[in-house]
């Protein structure tokens, strides 16, 4: 199957600091694709740049045939930070309706389908019975449940998903994987970023980032002893060591964009 | 009744009434966005930073909307030219214009000889002398500006949800963000002479506010916020002419009570409603 996204010696720099130096990667279609790499390493950068949102600053950067900017109707990007002011009255059904937004304009009435498709990723993510909660009346959890309904509920071909399972409840990390499986199944692809590396090592395609990409390709390949104590700057492991590797978790905030 | 009717018997007292009924109502619903952005500060800073620009007007004999069109202008251009030079953060900048255009604007009125007056009439408002001339003038901008926060629902709604989601969804944020400048602009030009520069901020944030406690959606929270800040000019007035307080610092202060009276119901509300669960 072709490749949605290809980088060639790609450059991606934030303010005057390089986040990714000459880097080549690429993203087959219809498959679940890890990005995996320590904290600060580009994982959300490379996301960012796939969607348009950040300009590479050389190389080749080709997102299903077209620039990304030119792509942008066909991704939905599920952010890392969502932060919803306090005090916004916007329903969980008014979230998840904003994503037919894109195809509606300023006037645009909703269509029959433009409500099925909210009322159906609702129920995907088992959130239909909070459709009338506010926001800020929801825990973490089902706060990126949401987030996620609203990226799936948006016309996409591709998935974007900036560390979604990170430090949700069993059930939103149930709900979520199940999405992560499901949308390839439908023929779109998805993007993930993570810092665990059996969600890594369960994906179809890896990208190992630490300031450029280090490794892509199966994750067998990719997530090597060697890469690894490259990425992670562990320095060198004994080879009986590596089977108990522990990488990194937690969230950190350097990781964000902002 | 007479109570009620006294206050608005004469001209002036109508037009005082409709004056700030139209300011209440566009504030309302340019100062619910305004609050949902949390850009409150900014609006407190707006509203004093077109003070030199009415100022000038008044020294040299020019239209005062002009003016307090001008000077809203180089206000926003220069808070995004310290912003875009500098690394320090936009309250910073805010702030630093803030203060420079209100003194600017004392500044200039200072050179007149009824100074005091004149700076009353700017920072407080003039609500029992306005026109038929200012009313409709006031009406036009009342009508642009309810309409154009209405036509720009879903870029402003997804602007104030999340900036990159708003230029992900083709909503392009950074033009309603200046969209919603203009809006402001617009609101504060057409009722700084009912309410003054100084207290239109009242009604800015403080119907929006009060209405953000009790509205589960954001066209509930304009609509609550319009009525809020309709009953506020009206029982300002109204209490003014009875207790011969100044009219529209009078209609300034009933929205922040009403948010402390709306605050205090709902959290006890909030209480009983925890107490009935935990003995259920």
């Amino acid at each position: 199957m072709a490749d949605v996204v290809t980088a060639e010696g790609v450059v991606i720099t934030r303010g005057s600091r390089v986040a990714i130096s000459a880097s080549d990667f690429s993203i087959p279609a219809g498959k679940i694709t890890a990005i995996i790499g320590p904290n600060g390493s580009g994982k959300s950068t490379i996301l960012h740049a796939i969607a348009g949102l950040l300009s590479i600053s050389s190389g080749n950067l080709s997102v299903f045939n077209n620039t990304p900017l030119l792509s942008q109707s066909q991704i939905s990007y599920v952010l890392q930070y969502t932060t919803v002011p306090a005090g916004t009255p916007l329903t969980v059904m008014e979230a998840v309706a904003m994503a037919r937004y894109p195809g509606l304009g300023l006037f645009g009435r909703p269509s029959k389908e433009d409500k099925n498709r909210v009322l159906s990723a609702m129920a995907r993510l088992e959130i239909s019975h909070l459709a009338k909660r506010h926001l800020t009346e929801l825990s973490g959890g089902q706060r990126q449940r949401v987030y996620v309904a609203q990226g799936i509920a948006q016309d996409h071909a591709m998935l974007l998903l900036d560390e979604p399972l990170t430090g949700l409840d069993i059930n939103s990390a149930k709900a979520i994987d199940s999405i992560i499986h499901d949308e390839p199944v439908r023929g779109c692809s998805v993007v993930l970023t993570t810092h665990d590396l059996e969600e890594a090592r369960a994906a179809d395609h890896v990208i190992l980032t630490a300031g450029r990409v280090v490794g892509c390709g199966k994750p067998a390949d990719v997530l090597t002893t060697e890469n690894l104590t490259n990425a992670y700057g562990l320095g060198s492991l004994h080879e009986h060591e590596t089977t108990d590797l522990i990488l990194p978790t937690e969230h950190h905030l350097d990781d964000h964009p902002h | 009744m007479e109570w009620f009717l006294d206050p608005f018997a004469l001209g002036f007292q109508q037009r005082a009434l409709a004056g700030g009924i139209l300011a209440g109502v566009m504030t309302a619903v340019v100062g619910t966005w305004l609050v949902l952005r949390g850009m409150s500060f900014f609006g407190d800073a707006f509203v004093h930073g077109i003070v030199p620009g009415v100022a000038a007007a008044v020294v040299f004999d020019i239209n005062p909307l002009i003016g307090a069109a001008a000077a809203a202008l180089v206000m926003v251009l220069a808070i995004e030219l310290v912003n875009r030079q500098t690394v320090l953060s936009e309250d910073t900048s805010i702030g630093l214009l803030f203060v420079g255009m209100l003194a600017l604007g004392v500044v200039i009125i200072s050179r007149l000889d009824s100074y005091s007056g004149s700076l009353t009439t700017i920072l407080f408002g003039d609500a029992l002398g306005v026109t038929a001339q200012d009313l409709i003038t006031q009406a036009i901008l009342a009508l642009i500006v309810i309409s154009a926060a209405t036509l720009l629902y879903r870029p402003l709604l997804a602007l104030s949800f999340n900036q990159e989601k708003a230029q992900l969804w083709g909503l392009k944020p950074q033009r309603a963000h200046a969209a919603l400048l203009v809006l402001i602009a617009a609101a504060v030009i057409g009722s700084y002479q009912s309410v003054g520069t100084l207290l239109v901020f009242g009604l800015l944030v403080g119907p929006p506010a009060t209405a953000a406690l009790i509205s589960r959606t954001v066209p509930r929270m304009m609509l609550t916020a319009a009525l809020i800040a309709v009953f506020s000019v009206w029982a300002g007035l109204t209490l003014s002419f009875h207790f011969n307080t100044a009219g529209s610092a009078t209609m300034a202060i009933v929205p922040v009570v009403l948010f402390f009276i709306v605050l205090t119901i709902t959290k006890l509300r909030s209480k009983r409603r925890e107490m009935v669960e935990s003995r259920g």
